[in-house]
């Protein structure tokens, strides 16, 4: 049967970020700018990157995305994350392994609403005639700088995006608790571009990637989108293959 | 009603060099004993870098061997992937030929372009071209099969004049299919004149949408071969037992692990932003389905799995709604023992074929 990850992160919980309950509202995004490059990488560079509960998806890869949020409850701010392309059961999506934020603010809340393991740092997304740009600096120190060249318009229906999938300690049955959390945000498309993924430089243990290697890039997307970061509906044993150990806290939205 | 084998060959880890010799052998064996039993056809996939899911990547040569173990039995590409970086049209034109003799003539040819990003990013193929080399090669391939010579100046190939060899033993050629898994390829099919190869597991409802589409429109076809190919095929899981509960037990077990081996493969349109890709097609399909793979859920319906009585109501359903031919998984990933397997082809040859009388192939004639 399909092959799992070998990440056993109830080993070290101090590491992931902590919730103080699951029960997040959401949050409303309107007109982001979304720039996502997708990259294959050798599998064995992925090693212990992938919760034991997950299919790595074959071949392997990973989504690079630099996004604008020009409105959100704690002001604008960009996002740059890195997920790697995997499965949950039977479902493609994005298992989170780093991120950084422009504002604390920002920061702060994706982490204790959703679990993304956030940091700050100094995150830049920009617009050029022949390409879109996304830099990313801690401390001083550029850990990504990547681009999207030469856009040329595609209809929102050519593009497809995958739900995120974050490791966190959570509360859950009375103990605050290692988890997996899927978080599904939806996307309302009113201009995309696809381009060819170019990647100047990336530190991939600031990403908490160690040893993740860049390889052949497949495309690349930017996508102007009204989209969400919406209240949690299930939880997953990090230990358990998904589709045993999958549980739903909440009901589904009311236009699924 | 025709019957058919479909075979994707999976093949589970750990993978010894005696695991996939082994899998390749109890295909055979099946081939040659359904190929006793009066089954129409076997029909054997191509596909590349499928981890567990499929290792028929040399389907020709498979082929090939059932052609040879067999005397009656039609043998089929299901589908041979119709992309300049994966085939050659010549050198699909030259083995498909080669095969039809080596068969005595019981060569169907299905068409396809391949759905996965797992396999065109393998070959480096751009998947914004390939309904369009798909296109080219199916109005090639009748014409390199029976013109004395051929010369071509393509868009994704073309020759100098050159005399194509071996010709195929059926004469004008062999029929050709093309695989329908997205909606609206069956009036893809249909246009050109060619038999539907529906590779999806599809309820009733969907599956009648598709037929009745793919009758009307090929009414008016301008048929890329010599003749029109009318036929639509449909794909099944087969597991036939005395005892009801065990055979549809089987037979979920069966379907359930086919559906989950399709877990880890990146369809194109999960990564790459395509006008070319915009429907699911049929691995979202399976994954819709693989809830896991000892999934207890009722699967889709019209499933071939149970005792005779069950499977005689599913197939007369299929039939109700047009479909001509049912071709049937009989394994993956071997959680079927062999022993099984076989006996379960045995017990639907005795009581579930005779049946379904046949009916011709609705073969026309191009004008």
């Amino acid at each position: 049967m399909p092959l799992y990850g070998s990440l056993d992160i109830t080993q070290s919980p101090a590491r992931l970020p902590t919730l103080p309950n699951l029960d997040t509202e959401s949050w409303a995004l309107p007109k982001a700018e979304m720039m996502q490059l997708l990259i294959e990488v050798p599998r064995s560079s992925t090693d212990g990157l992938l919760p034991k509960a997950m299919h790595p998806a074959l071949p392997s890869y990973v989504i690079l995305a630099v996004t604008k949020y020009p409105d959100s409850p704690v002001g604008p701010f960009t996002l740059a994350v890195l997920r790697l392309g995997s499965r949950a059961g039977a479902h493609p999506r994005g298992f989170l392994l780093g991120a950084v934020a422009s504002t604390d603010a920002a920061a702060k809340e994706l982490r204790t609403r959703w679990g993304f393991p956030v940091e700050s740092g100094e995150v830049k997304f920009l617009r050029r005639h022949d390409r879109v740009m996304g830099t990313v600096k801690k401390a001083g120190k550029t850990i990504l700088d990547c681009a999207l060249v030469d856009p040329q318009p595609v209809s929102g229906t050519d593009v497809q995006y995958i739900n995120w999938v974050t490791a966190a300690n959570a509360p859950l049955d009375g103990a605050t608790q290692p988890m997996l959390i899927q978080v599904d945000p939806k996307y309302t498309f009113f201009k995309s571009e696809r381009g060819k993924p170019l990647v100047n430089e990336f530190d991939a243990t600031a990403w908490n990637a160690s040893g993740l290697k860049l390889a052949e890039p497949i495309v690349g997307t930017c996508c102007t989108v009204d989209t969400d970061l919406p209240r949690i509906r299930f939880v997953m044993d990090p230990l358990k293959p998904v589709y045993l150990g999958t549980r739903r806290i909440r009901e589904s939205r009311v236009d699924e | 009603m025709k019957f058919g084998l479909f075979y994707e060959i999976s093949i589970p880890r750990p993978w010894t060099r005696e695991t996939e010799r082994t899998v390749y052998n109890n295909c055979l064996e099946q081939v040659k004993l359904a190929d006793e039993l009066g089954f129409d056809h076997v029909w054997a996939v191509e596909h590349h870098f499928l981890e567990e899911y499929s290792h028929c990547s040399a389907p020709e040569l498979f082929l090939t061997a059932c052609a040879v173990l067999t005397k009656r039995i039609r043998v089929g590409h299901g589908i041979v992937v119709c992309v300049p970086e994966f085939n050659h049209p010549i050198k699909i034109a030259e083995r498909t030929a080669t095969l039809d003799l080596l068969s005595g003539g019981r060569l169907e040819v299905g068409t396809g372009r391949s759905a996965t990003w797992t396999e065109l990013g393998g070959f480096g193929a751009n998947p914004d071209t390939t309904k369009k080399s798909w296109d080219e090669f199916v109005r090639c391939l009748p014409k390199m099969w029976m013109q004395e010579t051929f010369s071509y100046q393509g868009e994704f190939w073309s020759m100098p004049e050159r005399t194509i060899l071996p010709k195929p033993y059926q004469k004008p050629h062999p029929p050709m299919w093309v695989a329908v898994t997205s909606p609206g390829t069956e009036i893809d099919a249909a246009e050109r004149g060619l038999g539907s190869l529906g590779l999806s597991f599809a309820g009733f409802g969907e599956q009648e949408k598709k037929i009745k589409d793919y009758r009307r429109r090929i009414q008016s076809c301008e048929p890329v071969g010599a003749f029109v190919n009318e036929q639509v095929a449909t794909t099944n899981f087969l597991f036939c037992h005395e005892d009801e509960k065990y055979g549809v037990e089987m037979g979920k077990k069966l379907g359930n692990t086919f559906n989950y081996l399709a877990t880890q493969l990146i369809s194109t349109r999960e990564v790459y932003s395509s006008p070319s890709y915009q429907s699911l097609g049929l691995l979202p399909a399976l994954r819709r389905a693989a809830t896991g793979p000892e999934a207890s859920e009722q699967q889709t319906e019209g499933m071939a799995y149970g005792d005779p009585a069950r499977i005689i109501r599913a197939v007369k359903k299929w039939e109700e709604l047009g479909v001509d031919c049912i071709n049937f998984i009989l394994n993956a990933n071997e959680v079927v023992p062999q022993d099984q397997v076989m006996a379960s082809l045995k017990l639907f040859a005795k009581e579930v074929m005779p049946v379904f009388a046949k009916k011709p192939a609705n073969i026309k004639a191009a004008e």
